[in-house]
């Protein structure tokens, strides 16, 4: 596990570079796909009855009128020095809108983490440590079902339940944690649950094959046949060898509700980063939808090279190249 | 970034498949729930293929009078705010989202092994350059892939088939990608160089045959993820345009009944549950059989 | 208000709102107040607080408590003084003078003089902002001293009354305020509540102004929340938690009316929703297949889809309550296929596809869309529906990319806005290429006719040939739904969807 600092280096600046270049495309393909999007955001904000001079007012004022190209390139000069631009609705900058919907965000991505984890830990290693066994089957059957749920028809059933039938919780909506603790909790319920249930299934999987395949590694045959008991292999060897691809399939299952699960969102009116691109798509808001797009890929970019760079430094068998 | 999901790089392949790949479907039957899931599968492909010959009434059969009704003898999955008949409208509609899913993932696997598999043979600057736009395509959350080529294009089936294929385009390239560059390597491919096979036919002839366990198991877990994307887009109102019945148009119309008439949303939802449960299970028993390592990527990127 | 807003009262639950997203980080302004908090659910959150520059529904319903019009409609949506206390016009009718209160400030204690009202109108005016031509006849709008107000017309305009006061987007604004660039998030007005709260994402508070000229009104703190889903919201209204909302499913009206802890407000609106074929091409531009789609479909099947019998059906745009209201009824309320059919064969038509242009922002259209469907296709006509989102439905419309649309307008007072941008040759918003000189005098005419009966006529007469040529085909004028607890007294659902609290009170 004793890695020299330079190939790391290297391996770390490699990555930042490649992953700079992919940034790089994505802003390229966005800009592409919002000007490439039939839907006029001068024409939606005027409404449908306006005077030609008041368009091309707007137009002008939103920097709309210039060249493609030119739009293009001041939009990667201005992103290089973090100004994202203003936002075509309201005129507030991109970065104060995205920074608004994060405490939304990280509140569904927290909460979905969480209960995926306290599903998917004991039930994935416990079916593994059962492989075959009727409680493994049943555990993947019910995991696989989780899998093939419909994340907003499950939503829609949660909404059912709790909220018509039995009427303990609001279906939708958003407090913010600092100002009404129990609001917030009453509000991230259902959508945590909605998240925590399908990213708890897959994560179960992962887990499960995880254990399964350290399991079958040669230190743990050599462990049990040295006679250590069975609780000490399972812990000791087994739990500890299986924590990175754990971490693995968590870091990037965050990295998947942090970026925004749209329809989750919709279904329960949740002001989070998936519900914001959605939004700013419907009214044609490009420096809205661009920020988010860039925001969203870069954060799944900086999990992905945390996970790696994770798996890299603790599993010996991975080189660095 | 060739390397999002650790787990997914494909074990190496070396020259032995051809034997395993023999015995595949007798080890499939063998599992239970493999089993009964391709029994579910025929029986959800065969409602689909007679569903406009067995529903009890039309699927467009408007008749606002009898809007709402609970499932009777009359209308097994009850009425929708319409009046029309539900299990009309789930029978039709299974056969839409299957031909979807289907074209959809021939599309995906057509592209994206064929590209895939000339970036992993050819390695150098093709490899590059396909890899990076792969990496760009990852990089971007799925739906709203999806969504921006249904805006651009004019929603309905070939442009869901197209949004959906595009998305899953990627996941075949890297797997093809990956499977090829380790066949590349291997000792019958380089003893077929030097001999002065021709490249072309050395992909068709060593490599593709080579990594299709891997592409087969993929192929049936997209199929499941298909489908739930096509259920997604049409409850956003880009997939399927009424009045043809898709199962996620049926869920989007449901969402202002959750209250008054369950069977809206029950109904439908079940259906898309128990079509991708049945892909799913399949290719988990494939997986095990072809390609223990293979689920990962597939999953990581399902419901962004 | 003639434009289309985002009509989420009556919208399926998913808000899919044009207006509906963050408005930057929140704003507070101090003042905190005690007292009983009135809290209202609106459907979405607006796109942000300045009444010149949004168009958003979700904004007017706050605005509408913070800012003032010279003139203000009233409860048959006639114009009443606000601000102005009395105007007259010179002979030739293009002098208008108004008057105004003196004893107005704005929220911030700086007085209220004509200065802001010119300084008001020349920011729509001079920066082209969506309301301009409102001003189109509009030669020049000078202060002759701090109560008096001139606007000089090019032509004579009957219906300026309505186009400056017909709703809160020609509000008077503060010039320091809009410099400051606040406005957007943190509005000055001189109306009956001052904003003194904005969470982004979270609600809207206001606080009663007690310096009003009409009086300070009764309820201290208004609190607005924003709640898409009419579950939550009618849950919200039964446990107290909020006290009014308009997020209301039409289907639950009646169930609602038999429950005695909740008050409904459902009032016919100045809304209507219609059909309109694309004349500039063939066959919609011959008049009798036209006329052949308006006798196939089945109104009655349509407004109890779309509205649960709530919607009134009306065959022309203005609704019965209305002033300016003429009866009609050629067509028949449920489908008459044989005259159909007829018209068809006398056009020569055998029968094709329609590309009917819905929108899934406003999923009446695609309720609406199935029923046209099924009603037409008995004459051999196929209906492709597309609901693309409403940014490309403009575009759609447009570009005259389409061979029928369903569509509504909503928050029109004066028959102009209800006929003409519609349906005069060079009107704006003439997507259908309509043109008939006929209807194009009798328009021009009432544009500048000063005797009301007379003006009314040229309208009605219009209105006739419109419906009979069906330029548009128009179905009904929905309702306004609101409901609110039995505890909130002297508040009245509007028919133009003003939500007025300045006159209500809370009882104990």
């Amino acid at each position: 596990m004793r890695i020299s600092p330079a190939p790391v280096l290297r391996f770390l600046g490699l990555r930042l570079l490649s992953s700079a270049i992919v940034l790089l495309g994505v802003i390229v393909v966005v800009f592409a796909l919002v000007h490439l999007v039939p839907g006029d955001p001068v024409r939606l904000a005027l409404g449908t009855r306006y005077s030609p001079e008041a368009y091309q007012a707007l137009r002008e004022a939103s920097g709309l009128d210039r060249p493609l190209l030119v739009q293009f390139f001041s939009y990667v000069g201005n992103a290089l020095t973090g100004n994202l631009g203003v936002s075509f609705r309201n005129g507030g900058t991109v970065t104060d809108i995205l920074l608004g919907r994060l405490p939304a965000t990280v509140s569904l991505a927290l909460v979905g983490i969480v209960i995926a984890l306290v599903i998917a830990l004991p039930a994935g290693i416990w079916s593994a440590l059962r492989e075959g066994r009727v409680s493994d089957i049943i555990v993947r059957l019910t995991s696989q079902l989780g899998v093939s749920v419909p994340d907003f028809w499950l939503g829609m059933l949660l909404i059912t339940l709790f909220s018509s039938v039995l009427r303990v919780l609001p279906s939708s909506g958003y407090a913010p944690a600092g100002e009404d603790p129990l609001g917030w909790l009453q509000h991230v319920i259902l959508p945590g649950l909605t998240v925590g249930l399908i990213a708890g299934a897959i994560m179960t999987r992962y887990i499960r094959a995880a254990v399964v395949d350290v399991a079958g590694a040669g230190f743990v045959r050599t462990a049990v046949s040295k006679g250590l008991p069975g609780r000490i292999v399972t812990f000791r060897h087994i739990l500890r060898n299986a924590l990175v691809p754990v971490l693995t399939i968590a870091g990037i299952q965050l990295a998947t509700i942090l970026g925004g699960v749209i329809v989750v969102e919709v279904v329960f009116a949740w002001p989070g980063l998936g519900r914001l691109v959605y939004d700013s798509v419907a009214a044609r808001d490009y420096p809205v939808i661009q920020g988010a797009i860039l925001l969203i890929a870069a954060m799944f970019l900086l999990i992905n090279l945390i996970v790696d760079v994770l798996y890299a430094l603790v599993d010996p068998r991975i080189r660095l190249a | 970034m060739t390397q999002t999901t650790p787990a997914a790089e494909p074990a190496a392949l070396t020259g032995a498949p051809a034997q395993q790949r023999l015995p595949a479907w007798r080890l499939l039957a063998a599992n239970p729930l493999t089993l009964a899931s391709a029994i579910v599968l025929a029986v959800i492909v065969l409602l689909a293929l007679l569903g406009p010959f067995i529903s009890p009434y039309g699927i467009n059969e408007i008749d606002v009078s009898r809007q709402l009704q609970p499932p009777s003898a009359a209308h097994w999955f009850g009425t929708d705010d319409l009046g029309r008949d539900i299990l009309s409208r789930v029978l039709h509609a299974i056969g839409i989202s299957l031909l979807i899913a289907v074209c959809a993932v021939t599309f995906a696997f057509l592209v994206g092994v064929a590209f895939g598999t000339v970036a992993g043979y050819a390695g150098g600057i093709v490899d590059m350059v396909i890899s990076r736009v792969t990496d760009v395509l990852f990089a971007f959350p799925v739906l709203l892939l999806a969504l921006a080529i249904v805006a651009i294009f004019q929603p309905g089936l070939v442009t869901t088939v197209v949004a959906i294929g595009i998305v899953y385009t990627p996941i075949f390239a890297r797997i093809a990608r990956g499977s090829a560059l380790s066949v590349r390597s291997s000792p019958f491919v380089q003893v077929s160089q030097t001999m002065g096979t021709p490249a072309r036919t050395i992909l068709l002839r060593h490599v593709l045959p080579n990594i299709t366990g891997p592409l087969i198991v993929q192929t049936s877990l997209s199929l499941a993820f298909a489908i739930l994307s096509e259920a997604a887009l049409s409850f956003l109102g880009l997939g399927i345009q009424p009045p043809t019945p898709s199962l996620g148009g049926m869920l989007f119309a449901a969402q202002g009944f959750l209250a008054q008439a369950w069977w809206m949303s029950v109904f439908p939802g079940v259906t898309i549950l128990v079509t991708a449960l049945a892909f799913n299970l399949i290719g988990d028993g494939l997986r095990d059989v072809l390609d223990p390592r293979q689920r990962s990527l597939i999953e990581a990127r399902r419901s962004r | 208000m003639n434009r289309r807003i985002p009509l989420l009262a009556t919208a399926a639950a998913v808000a899919l709102a044009l207006a509906g997203c963050t408005t930057g980080t929140g704003v507070d302004l101090g003042g905190s107040s005690s007292g009983a908090t009135f809290v209202a659910a609106i459907g979405g959150e607006p796109d942000q607080l300045d009444p010149h520059k949004t168009s958003s529904y979700f904004s007017f319903e706050v605005l509408e408590n913070v800012f003032d019009t010279l003139v203000q409609p009233d409860d048959q949506l006639q114009m009443e003084p606000a601000l102005a206390t009395s105007w007259e016009t010179s002979d030739d009718q293009l002098t208008w003078t108004f008057h105004l209160r003196d004893d107005v400030t704005f929220q911030d204690g700086s007085a209220f003089t004509a200065a802001d009202v010119v300084y008001s109108y020349e920011r729509i005016i001079d920066e082209n902002l969506s309301n301009a031509w409102k001003f189109s006849s509009v030669a020049s709008v000078t202060a002759s001293d701090d109560t008096t107000v001139v606007i000089t017309l090019t032509q004579p305009t009957p219906n300026l009354l309505s186009n400056l006061g017909g709703f809160k987007g020609m509000a008077i604004v503060q010039k320091k305020n809009v410099e400051d660039g606040d406005i957007a998030t943190a509005p000055i007005g001189t109306g009956p509540y001052q904003l003194t709260e904005y969470v982004a994402g979270d609600h809207i508070t206001l606080t009663a102004n007690p310096d009003y000229w009409g009086g300070a009104p009764k309820i201290e703190t208004i609190e607005y929340k924003f709640i898409s889903e009419p579950a939550t919201a009618l849950a919200a209204l039964k446990s107290g938690e909020i006290q009014w909302t308009d997020v209301v499913p039409p289907q639950q009206v009646d169930s609602l009316e038999d429950d005695s802890s909740i008050s409904v407000g459902v009032t016919p609106s100045s809304d209507y929703w219609y059909l309109a074929l694309n004349e500039a091409k063939a066959p919609w531009n011959d008049v009798k297949v036209r006329q052949a789609i308006a006798y196939a479909i089945d109104r009655t099947a349509i407004i109890q889809a779309v509205s649960y019998g709530t919607a009134q059906a009306n065959q022309l745009a203005i609704p019965e309550a209305s002033a300016w209201y003429t009866e009609y009824d050629t067509y028949p309320q449920t489908a008459d296929l044989d005259t159909a059919k007829q018209l068809l064969a006398e056009a020569g038509y055998t029968g094709g596809t329609l590309d009917m242009l819905a929108t899934s922002d406003y999923p009446e259209t695609v309720t609406a869309a199935q029923i046209i469907a099924s009603n037409l296709e008995p004459l051999g006509i196929t209906v492709n529906i597309r609901q693309p989102d409403f940014s490309t439905w403009l575009d759609e419309q447009n570009s005259g990319n389409f061979d029928m649309l369903m569509m509504g307008w909503l928050g029109n007072i004066d028959p102009d806005d209800f006929y003409y941008a519609q349906h005069h040759t060079d009107g704006s918003s003439n997507a259908q290429k309509y043109s008939n000189a006929e209807v194009d005098a009798f328009l021009d005419a009432g544009r500048v006719e000063t005797d009301q009966d007379k003006r009314k006529d040229d309208y009605a007469q219009a209105a006739k040939i419109i419906a009979d040529e069906a330029s548009y085909i128009y179905l009904y004028n929905p309702a306004v739904i609101q409901i609110w607890s039995p505890k909130l007294e002297g508040y009245e659902a509007r028919a133009d969807r003003a939500i007025r609290f300045k006159d209500a009170s809370l009882a104990k």
